[in-house]
């Protein structure tokens, strides 16, 4: 047995020894942040490691073992987070060949040696700046290679997989549903936004946390929605909100699916059924950025935009803890065990 | 005045300016005027910074603090006249200052 295996076998056992006796999932925090990804012992809500990183972070995902965090800096670096050694183990760099590229929208593909990103990229040519059109490629995760691409609307910022990875849905002004499973990618539907006037800003991709349902707010000049798509079937499906809007950056569902809670400048609780705002409240501190609730439903973390994250009684919606955290973030994902 | 022109130089430094300009051809577009219609670089983002919308009570206005938005902003460029521009020229911004409430005295860049 490899010295690799052995120190992931015993941080697994030493995980299921900590969840002895409790019926919900042992969670780990990772706090997206500066330089740095600090991990949160969802137990004791206390930071239990620092894990060095170069660049500030952006996008984040979790391999299928559990086993790796794939985190982008500076848009264009994608880190590689061994969980049980705690450090990066590898970076690659998408800019290349006199290009800069920049990462807006990152999805592991299922193979675990690929990704998909969505690539904004710049050169110069005989001194004037050259654009060329994003594209939805697919890459190479040991080298930053493009395998294959294909050119999406600008202005998309995230990227979902959907049917088992048979489609990506690229998410921008509206979201087109592009299918990879064929060797040549085409872009195959849109579902439209902009003409429904929306405006979205889905940088807080959370949809492993959320049960496998990508879910971000839009507005309109009228009101707030909850945009969401299922993963398993593809469906995308929206909920208009009564009352006066409520702004916030980002969004995630409670376990038992009948709650909503959102972030910027207060903790809002949306309630499902009557599709309406149950609670919003000035958080101590003002703004965040990212939210994310434990597994057992128990506990609301908001996190980000500044260093501080804040735990939040989810019955009671008190502030049961403040963790002051070593960088500002940018993120704040969930990973049980 | 001819009503074609919508900004006049009125004193010598900007009929300087304006004789530079006589004959010259386009080179560049504004954004909005055809593709890509979309700004590249710097705010490849389509938003309208709905942080800055009015709200009727409390909290009005921006991010509370402004503190709080800072390294979110620079790193996309999103307010780059303001804040350090994270994908051209400061992309090691975040260096000298992770932590904007604790470290912004040290914050240092042209």
């Amino acid at each position: 047995m490899s010295s690799k295996t052995t120190r992931l076998l015993a941080v697994a056992v030493l995980l299921m020894g900590m969840n002895a006796g409790n019926a919900f999932a042992k969670d780990m925090f990772y706090y997206i942040g500066y330089g740095m990804v600090q991990v949160i012992d969802g137990d004791k809500d206390a930071i239990v490691a620092d894990i060095p990183v170069d660049g500030w972070l952006r996008e984040s995902d979790f391999s299928a073992d559990r086993q790796f965090l794939y985190v982008t800096a500076k848009r264009h670096l994608i880190h590689k987070i061994d969980l049980g050694e705690q450090r990066v183990v590898s970076t690659i760099d998408v800019s290349s060949d006199g290009w800069d590229r920049f990462i807006y929208g990152f999805d592991l593909a299922p193979d675990g040696k690929s990704a998909f990103v969505n690539l904004v990229s710049r050169s110069t040519q005989k001194g004037q700046a050259v654009a060329a059109a994003p594209v939805l490629a697919q890459i190479d995760l040991e080298d930053g290679r493009i395998l294959r691409s294909i050119e999406v609307p600008w202005g998309s910022v995230a990227l979902v997989s959907v049917n088992n990875a048979s489609s990506i849905y690229v998410i921008g002004k509206d979201i087109v549903r592009v299918d990879v499973s064929a060797e040549e990618m085409k872009l195959v539907d849109t579902f439209p936004m902009f003409d429904k006037q929306w405006n979205i800003l889905p940088l807080w991709d959370n949809t492993r946390d959320n049960g496998g349902v990508f879910m971000a707010n839009y507005y309109t000049p009228e009101f707030m929605g909850l945009l969401s798509i299922d993963t398993g079937s593809g469906e995308i499906s929206d909920i208009r909100l009564d009352g006066a809007p409520v702004f916030a950056y980002s969004v995630i569902r409670s376990p038992d699916k009948k709650k909503v809670y959102a972030v910027m400048d207060e903790l809002i609780v949306i309630d499902l059924e009557s599709r309406s705002y149950e609670a919003v409240l000035p958080i101590p501190g003002g703004t965040h950025y990212a939210i994310n609730v434990s597994s057992d439903g128990g506990k609301v973390y908001v996190s980000g935009g500044g260093s501080t994250t804040i735990v939040y009684d989810a019955k009671s919606l008190k502030p049961i803890k403040v963790l002051q955290m070593e960088v500002d973030g940018m993120d704040f994902r969930r990973l049980p065990f | 005045m001819k009503k074609n022109r919508p900004i006049q130089a009125l004193n010598e430094k900007a009929r300087a300016i304006q004789s530079l300009a006589e004959g010259e051809q386009a080179t560049v577009e504004a954004l909005q005027e055809g593709p890509p219609a979309m700004p590249v670089g710097c705010t490849t983002i389509f938003d309208t910074g709905w942080e800055t919308n009015p709200r009727p009570t409390y909290p009005v206005g921006n991010c509370q603090s402004s503190a709080k938005d800072f390294h979110g902003c620079a790193g996309d460029c999103w307010w780059p006249a303001q804040v350090p521009d994270g994908l051209t020229n400061h992309e090691d911004f975040d260096k000298q200052c992770p932590n904007v409430a604790r470290d912004w005295r040290v914050l240092k860049y042209d």
